[in-house]
C-alpha cells in the first residue's frame, strides 16, 4: 500500500514537472528546429560551395514540395492524437492512377482533379470513420494501405496507366514566376494550413482532442468528427501529391511513391510535433520536410550513397525525436 | 499474478476459423491437402510465424515495433555475410546481434520515456540505410550454395526452418506463461498504470520485449535470406502488414496485454492457408497483398464489434431501438 502511494506520487510530480517545463519553455523546440536547419546550412556553407546557391535552395525546396504537402496534411492528423497514417504513399498511387485514367479517358483536367481529390477524401474519411470506432490508427491505416494498393493493382492489372495527352502538362510542369507548382501549392498548403489550425474553431478543436481526449469529450467536442476530418485532410493531401507527379510525369503506378509514407512522417517528426497530439505547427512541419530534403541534396552534392543518406535520415529522426522528448519534460 | 487468460472463447474462435479455412480449401482445391503443399504453407509459416511474434509481443506489452522488417533486412544480409562460419553459427550470431539491438532499443524507449512507435520508426529507416550501406547496395550470394540446401531440406511436412520457428514457438509460450518477467510483459501491456502502481517494474519487460522481437525479426531474415541463398538490401519491406495480420487474427488484443503464442500461430497458419488457397490458383501477388490487407480490416472491425464491451453496448441500444430485445442498453 506504501509503495502504491509512493508511486502515485512519483506519477503526479512528473506531470507537474511536465507541464511546468511545457510552460516554462515554449520556445525550446522551435528553436532546436531553427538551430539544426542553421547547422544544416552552416556545415553546407563550409564543405560544399555549391550547396547554399539560388539554384540549389530551389531545387531542395522542389523535391521537398511532394513530400511536404502530404507531411503538412498529415501533421492534422498527428496533432488530433491519431498519431499518423501509413496509407500516404498507397493513396498517392492510387490517386495517380485514378487521375491518369481520367485524363487518358477525355474527362478534362478540371473534371479530373476534382474527382481524384474527392476520392482520395473519402478513402481519408472512410479510414478516420473506423479510427473514430475506437481502431488503432497505424493498424487500420497499414490494412487499408495494403488494400488500396491491391485495389489499385486488381484495377490496372498493375500496368502502368499513362495519361496519353498533354492537357494536364502545365499542372505538374508549370512554373509561375520560375517556381514549380508544385513548390507554389506546398508554400500556400502550407500557410493555409497554420492558418486553419491558429485561427479556426476546427484547429482549436483539434488540438483540444489530441492534448486531452478526455476533457474534450466532456466539453461536449466530438472526437469522431475530428478524426474523419484529420484523415481525410491527410488523404487529401497524398491525393494531391499524387495528382501533381502523375501531371508532371505522365503516368500512375502502383508503386509510384515507395518512400512517401514514411518521409512525410519523418517530416513531421523532424518538425517537433508532439507524436501523442495537441501540439504542434505547419510551419515546423514544412522546415522538417525542407530540413530532411536539404540533408539528402548536400550529402548527395557530397557523392554518398543512397545507404548513407537513408541511415542519416533515420539517425536524424531518432536523434530528433528523442531531444524533442526528453526538451519537452526537462526544464534545463 | 496470472495473465489474463482468453483461451476459452477467443481462441476456440480462431481455431474454429483456421479448421474452417483450411477445410474451405482442402475440399475446393485437390491440390491443397498434398504433402508437398503442407510443407509449403509450413515453409511460409516458419517465415512469418516468427515475424507474427516479433509484432505480437510489442502488442502484447502495449508497444509496437515498426521496425522489424528492416531489421530482418540487416539480419538476412549479416547472416549471408557470415554464412562462411557455418550455418549455426552464423544463424545464432544474427539472432544474438538482433536480441543485442532490441535491448538497446527498448532500453532507450525506457529511458527516454518516448512512444516506441515513433522510435521504431526512426530505426525503421536507419536500419534500412544500414542495410544498403552493409551490402555495398547490392544483393548479397552466399558462397556455398549447400547451407540454402539445408535449411530447405524437406523432411515430410516440414523443414529445419519451420522446426525451428515451431520450437522458438513453443519456448517462447513457455516462458510467458511460466516464469514472472514473461508475465511482467502481459501486465504492462494490459493496464500499464496499475502494473506499475502494483510493483511491476517497468524497465525489464520493456527491455524483453524489444530484445525479443529484436532477435525473432533478425532469426526470420537469417533463416529466410539463408534459404534463399541471397540477401537483398531492400528485402522484408512488406514484412509488416501479414506480420501484423497474422497476430490479430490470432487474437492478440490491440489494446495490449491479451493474446497467445497459440493464438499467433494459429493466425500466422490460417493467413498462410488463405496465400497458399490463392496462390494454387495462380492469383498475382498483389491479390495477395489486397486479400491480406482486407483481412486486416475485417478483424480490425470485428474486433470493434465483439471484442469492446463499449461497442457491444452501442450495439444493444440499436437493437432496443429496433424494438428487438436488446436488455443491455442502459448507458454506463
Amino acid at each position: 500500500m506504501k509503495e502504491r502511494l509512493v508511486t502515485e506520487r512519483v506519477v503526479e510530480a512528473e506531470a507537474a514537472e511536465e507541464a511546468a517545463a511545457r510552460a516554462a519553455s515554449p520556445w525550446r523546440v522551435p528553436v532546436v528546429v531553427g538551430s539544426a536547419v542553421l547547422l544544416l546550412l552552416l556545415v553546407g556553407w563550409i564543405t560544399t560551395p555549391r550547396f547554399v546557391t539560388v539554384d540549389n535552395a530551389l531545387i531542395i525546396v522542389r523535391s521537398a514540395s511532394i513530400i511536404g504537402i502530404v507531411a503538412v496534411a498529415l501533421t492534422f492528423v498527428t496533432i488530433s492524437g491519431n498519431f499518423f497514417s501509413l496509407s500516404l504513399g498507397e493513396t498517392a498511387s492510387f490517386s495517380a492512377i485514378a487521375f491518369s485514367f481520367m485524363i487518358a479517358e477525355g474527362w478534362g483536367v478540371p473534371a479530373a482533379l476534382v474527382l481524384t481529390l474527392l476520392l482520395a477524401l473519402t478513402f481519408g474519411a472512410v479510414q478516420g470513420l473506423v479510427v473514430a470506432a475506437g481502431a488503432n490508427p497505424i493498424i487500420t491505416t497499414l490494412g487499408a494501405g495494403a488494400a488500396l494498393f491491391g485495389l489499385a493493382a486488381v484495377l490496372t492489372e498493375n500496368k502502368t496507366m499513362r495519361t496519353g495527352s498533354h492537357v494536364a502538362d502545365w499542372l505538374g510542369r508549370g512554373r509561375p514566376f520560375g517556381i514549380p507548382n508544385q513548390t507554389w501549392a506546398f508554400v500556400i498548403l502550407t500557410i493555409v494550413a497554420a492558418l486553419v489550425l491558429t485561427k479556426t474553431p476546427f484547429g482549436r478543436r483539434l488540438a483540444l482532442v489530441g492534448s486531452n481526449a478526455a476533457a474534450a469529450t466532456a466539453t461536449g467536442l466530438r472526437r469522431g468528427t475530428i478524426a474523419i476530418a484529420a484523415f481525410a485532410i491527410a488523404s487529401l493531401g497524398a491525393g494531391l501529391a499524387g495528382m501533381f507527379t502523375a501531371a508532371q510525369v505522365g503516368q500512375g503506378t502502383t508503386d509510384q511513391f515507395p518512400e512517401l509514407t514514411i518521409n512525410a512522417i519523418a517530416a513531421v517528426l523532424v518538425g517537433g510535433t508532439v507524436i501523442s497530439g495537441g501540439e504542434g505547427s505547419m510551419l515546423r512541419t514544412a522546415v522538417g520536410a525542407v530540413f530532411i530534403a536539404g540533408l539528402d541534396n548536400l550529402l548527395v552534392i557530397r557523392g554518398y550513397s543512397f545507404g548513407v543518406r537513408v541511415t542519416v535520415t533515420g539517425l536524424a529522426v531518432l536523434v530528433g525525436v528523442s531531444l524533442f522528448t526528453v526538451l519537452r519534460r526537462r526544464a534545463v | 499474478m496470472i495473465p489474463r487468460l482468453r483461451i476459452g472463447r477467443v481462441m476456440a474462435s480462431r481455431l474454429v476459423l483456421a479448421v474452417g479455412v483450411f477445410a474451405y480449401f482442402a475440399l475446393s482445391d485437390d491440390r491443397f491437402f498434398t504433402t508437398n503443399n503442407v510443407f509449403t504453407i509450413f515453409e511460409g509459416f516458419a517465415q512469418l510465424g516468427l515475424a507474427a511474434l516479433a509484432i505480437g509481443l510489442t502488442i502484447i506489452a502495449g508497444e509496437l515495433d515498426l521496425s522489424i522488417g528492416s531489421a530482418a533486412a540487416v539480419g538476412g544480409i549479416l547472416a549471408v555475410t557470415w554464412a562462411g562460419l557455418g550455418l549455426v553459427p552464423a544463424v545464432l550470431l544474427v539472432t544474438l546481434v538482433g536480441a543485442g539491438f532490441g535491448a538497446i532499443q527498448g532500453y532507450l524507449i525506457h529511458r527516454l520515456k518516448i512512444a516506441s512507435i515513433v522510435f521504431t520508426l526512426g530505426t525503421l529507416i536507419g536500419l534500412r540505410g544500414l542495410a544498403f550501406l552493409i551490402s555495398n547496395e547490392d544483393t548479397v550470394v552466399v558462397p556455398d550454395l549447400d547451407i540454402a540446401r539445408v535449411v530447405k531440406h524437406q523432411l515430410w511436412i516440414f523443414s529445419p526452418f519451420s522446426l525451428v520457428t515451431i520450437a522458438v514457438l513453443i519456448a517462447t509460450a513457455v516462458f510467458l506463461w511460466y516464469s514472472r518477467w514473461g508475465r511482467e510483459i502481459f501486465a504492462i501491456g494490459g493496464g500499464r498504470s496499475e502494473a506499475v502502481a502494483a510493483g511491476v517494474p517497468l524497465r525489464r519487460p520493456l527491455v524483453l520485449t524489444f530484445m525479443l522481437s529484436g532477435a525473432m525479426a533478425g532469426l526470420t531474415g537469417a533463416l529466410t535470406s539463408l534459404k534463399s541463398g541471397s540477401a537483398a538490401p531492400g528485402g522484408f519491406a512488406d514484412l509488416l502488414l501479414p506480420a501484423a495480420t497474422a497476430a490479430l487474427i490470432g487474437g492478440v488484443a490491440i489494446t495490449g496485454g491479451s493474446g497467445s503464442v497459440l493464438g499467433i500461430a494459429v493466425g500466422s497458419l490460417t493467413l498462410r492457408f488463405v496465400i497458399s488457397g490463392l496462390s494454387l490458383r495462380a492469383e498475382p501477388y498483389y491479390v495477395l497483398t489486397f486479400v491480406t490487407g482486407m483481412l486486416l480490416l475485417i478483424v480490425i472491425a470485428l474486433e470493434l464489434l465483439v471484442d469492446r464491451p463499449e461497442a457491444r453496448q452501442r450495439f444493444g441500444m440499436w437493437r432496443a431501438r429496433l424494438g428487438r430485445g436488446g436488455s443491455r442498453a442502459s448507458p454506463a
